[in-house]
């Protein structure tokens, strides 16, 4: 591409439920689009975008890479999403920075339960969609019973602009109901010939009659293609791609394609249709600048629109550390930016000097020397930006509306098997929790454990196996726990004096702490109101760092403490025998002893789980839902299924898959996130607290 | 032999009235003229609910004279149009094309 021109580029995902095929026929459209000269197999485990070392033996996708590939004149920027729910974060962290995306469906057993959950995600952003009806090639395979399941499970105007020739091995190509022809493939193998032919006489009277749906349907959204209509008795294939696009960004319908990735039928049609009818980065309302402090989230934004001419902005939306370093992708929204210049982080407020920049594509890199308003890039060199931030030119420091990350809610302990790795461990856990804001580090100050959150045992169980990998650490991991946390639930004062003669110098110091009760996810602030240098500011930090520390480890069962405010408010301190560490020291205790008789609680997290079910099983799973301390929330039907929401303890959620099975005979499946946490009740504190004692 | 089918009436259709949104004008009603230009058919889309005052229309549309008229019972979800002939509802479609097609239908048997 030589020419820079913004309606030339699309940024899109690839999203779907585990296993439908989304790295498959990411493989396949950079083999088609010519810049991946070898094919990968997902079950060879040789595939481009699935590049770290687990996803090739797992066949899974964990992280997403951004390739980028061109098609028609147009540079496509693709990420490749993973489908397991523990992953969650990556879904999120791409559709927040794509404009449009493939959502792919598989032909057998249509719209599943965990394809609706990322269908919803991508309802949370707005993203246009193309549908793919994916693995037609399969035994069983049924275009229009997975069509049939859009309607049913997700409640969309799903609009044909395709029907299959043949099913399962008969199937051979597809009919293209916008253009009225057969587009036939003379083979299954990778890089097949295609033709076109005439329309198939047989398939002749339903192609039509699809076809007068889709004109129904498509020109409804634009009256002057409607005048067209009227006046020819058909419409020019332009004006029905037009139509077709400005539906699908609006999400009047959603175009449906089909295919098989695996057996290389459908793909080129696909990017053709990519082009046709997902937005540019112009095409687009842009982003949203982040509510300020205290301003009503729901009010309208600035918002900043893709112009190459307008200052400087972009999200930071994924860090990989790998042997070159770190590499920071940005989607770029405003701007032109060129390696060496120098930008501001608005969301840390500091200055970053851009070093190089480049392009991945799958596993090669191609270093550019600009980029601009629309595009995606990896930038090098970046000395504190982590995910979500926002860089901006300084003349219009914009903060970009920022991201949601879920709340890690599985616990488990890591320890290397020989003592010498310590250090290695703590130092690739850091720079793995840096890359993935879904996980996080911290240590017990009891028992001096090294204790990993994250989303799922899978997810941890991964990011155990990279510091094996890219770290040569082999740690051994604890049961995976529930993420509890403590807090407080009344006020309390307490005074706390530090005092040790051994031999020579003492240590001495006083504090008098007031400690207080705050709502839900207020997190831990801290006032100092010392007057008269009773304790001197050179200690105040000292102190902070003493709670904080300290709060890591809870007085109840050694959880992480939330929600309370501390305030230093007197203390006493000597010439001599006074120093940091002993006002860290005398913190410290002061929480162990003040936060005791401040009526701790321990707080559990809360899942919000969605059970769909047959109905002849739904009396049984609502019953086994109350046994778990579930507070159903609501119950509704699609069809014959049953779709159960509750509010459930994490704790009583383990092993909830394999009951569920053998309860509906394997037909209801469930999904969950974190929704909030909520104090235990006494008999589980009791418990929680027996076991860590 | 089949008996021979009449032929299908096709009619002119223009765009009636429209109402101004923010991103444009959204179009209420299509009105279909013979070919001496006479308006026999209109497709109109069903609006609602409509509050006024205290009563709550859940679905209205507009009549030949541009009069609003409460739709009773409310056409069922889905069906965003209605064609009619001469005064008389004809039928209904979910999309304003697939109307046209139902008025002329109408006509064409008569
Ligand atoms: N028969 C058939 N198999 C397919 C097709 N597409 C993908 N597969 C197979 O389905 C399995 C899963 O494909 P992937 O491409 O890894 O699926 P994914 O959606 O990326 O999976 P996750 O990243 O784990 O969520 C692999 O064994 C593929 O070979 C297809 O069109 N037909
Ligand atoms: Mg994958």
């Amino acid at each position: 591409m030589t020419e820079y021109s913004l309606d030339k580029i699309r940024n899109i995902g690839i999203t779907a439920h585990i296993d439908a095929g989304k790295t498959t026929t990411t493989e396949r459209i950079l083999f088609y689009t010519g810049m991946s000269h070898r094919i990968g197999e997902v079950h060879d485990g040789n595939t481009t975008t699935d590049y770290m070392d687990q996803e090739r033996e797992r066949g899974i996708t964990i992280t997403s890479a951004a390739v980028t590939c061109e098609w028609k004149d147009t540079r496509i920027n693709i990420i490749d999403t993973p489908g397991h729910i523990d992953f969650n974060i990556e879904v999120n962290r791409s559709l927040r920075v794509l404009d449009g995306a493939v959502f792919i469906i598989e032909g057998v057993a249509g719209v599943q339960p965990q394809s609706e959950t990322n269908w919803r995600l991508a309802d949370r952003y707005n993203v246009p969609r193309i549908i793919f009806i994916n693995k037609l090639d399969r035994t069983g395979a049924d275009f229009y019973r997975a069509f049939a399941t859009l309607k049913e499970k997700l409640d969309i105007v799903a609009l044909p602009l395709q029907l299959p020739i043949g099913i399962e091995d008969q199937f051979v190509g597809v009919i293209d109901l916008v253009e009225m022809k057969a587009i036939v493939w003379e083979g299954g193998e990778l890089g097949a010939k295609f033709h076109d032919e005439p329309i198939p006489e047989a398939m002749l009277e339903q192609a039509k009659e699809y076809r007068q749906t889709l004109l129904d349907t498509a020109l409804s959204v634009d009256d002057a293609a409607m005048e067209e209509y009227f006046d020819k008795g058909d419409v020019a294939v332009e004006t029905l791609k037009r139509c077709i696009k400005a539906g699908a960004i609006s999400g009047a319908f959603r175009p449906v394609l089909c295919g098989t990735a695996f057996k290389n039928k459908g793909v080129q049609p696909l990017l053709d249709a990519v082009i046709d009818y997902l937005p540019s980065p112009v095409d687009v309302p842009g982003i949203s600048v982040a509510a300020e402090e205290g301003e009503d989230e729901t009010l309208d934004r600035r918002r900043i629109k893709a112009d190459v001419k307008a200052p400087f902005a972009g999200l930071a939306f994924k860090i990989i550390n790998d042997k070159y370093g770190t590499l920071t992708f940005v989607r770029v929204y405003a701007g032109t930016l060129k390696s060496s210049e120098t930008v501001m982080n608005t969301t840390k407020g500091h200055r970053e000097r851009i070093g190089r920049m480049f392009q991945m594509h799958a596993d090669k890199r191609v270093e550019i020397k600009e980029v601009h308003a629309g595009d995606i890039a990896a930038f090098v060199g970046l000395k504190d930006t982590g995910t979500g931030d926002t860089l901006a030119d300084a003349s219009d420091p914009v903060v970009l509306e920022r991201m949601a990350f879920p709340v890690p809610v599985i616990d488990i302990s890591v320890e290397p098997k020989t003592k010498e790795s310590v250090e290695k461990m703590t130092l690739g856990l850091q720079k793995l929790a840096g890359e993935d804001p879904s996980l996080r580090l911290r240590t017990d100050q009891e028992t001096g454990q090294t204790i990993l959150s994250g989303m799922g045992e899978l997810h941890l169980e991964i990011i155990i196996d990279r510091l094996k990998r890219e770290y040569g650490v082999e740690a051994n991991i604890g049961a995976p726990q529930v993420a509890y946390r403590e807090t407080i639930s009344r006020p309390h004062t307490e005074i706390y004096t530090h005092k040790k003669q051994t031999g020579g110098s003492g240590q001495f110091a006083e504090v008098k702490i007031v400690f207080e009760p705050l709502e839900r996810n207020a997190g831990i602030v801290f006032e100092n109101k010392v007057v008269g240098g009773s304790v001197p500011r050179e200690y105040i930090p000292a102190v902070e760092k003493g709670i904080r520390v300290q709060a890591e480890t809870g007085v109840l069962a050694g959880f992480p403490t939330v929600d309370f405010k501390y305030t230093l408010v007197d203390g006493k301190y000597h010439d001599v025998d006074s120093s940091a560490l002993a006002f860290e020291i005398a913190a410290k205790a002061c929480f162990r002893d003040g936060m005791k008789k401040a009526s701790p609680i321990i707080l559990e997290p809360i899942m919000d789980v969605e059970v769909t079910t047959p109905q002849d099983h739904v009396g049984d799973v609502v019953g086994d839902l109350n046994r778990r301390r579930g507070m159903i929330q609501n119950q509704d039907s699609s069809g014959s299924t049953i779709i159960v929401r509750a509010h459930i303890p994490l704790k009583e959620m383990f092993g909830y898959i394999s009951d569920l099975r053998s309860m509906t005979k394997g037909r209801a499946s469930f999904t969950m996130q974190f929704h909030h946490y909520d104090p235990v009740p006494r008999n589980i504190a009791d418990e929680i607290m027996s076991k860590s004692a | 032999m089949p008996a021979s089918r009449p032929r299908w009436t096709r009619l002119h259709w223009m765009r009636g009235r429209v109402e101004e949104t923010e991103n444009g004008g959204r179009t209420l009603e299509w009105i279909g003229c013979d070919d001496a230009g006479a308006p026999i058919a209109r497709v109109v889309r069903v609006q609602g609910p409509l509050f006024s005052g205290w009563r709550c229309y859940r679905a209205v549309a507009l009549d030949s004279d541009a009069r609003i008229v409460e739709l009773r019972p409310p056409p069922p979800e889905g069906a965003g149009w209605l064609a009619c002939v001469g005064g008389q509802v004809v039928g209904r479609a979910a999309q304003p094309l697939a109307a046209v097609r139902t008025a002329e239908a109408a006509l064409t048997q008569g």
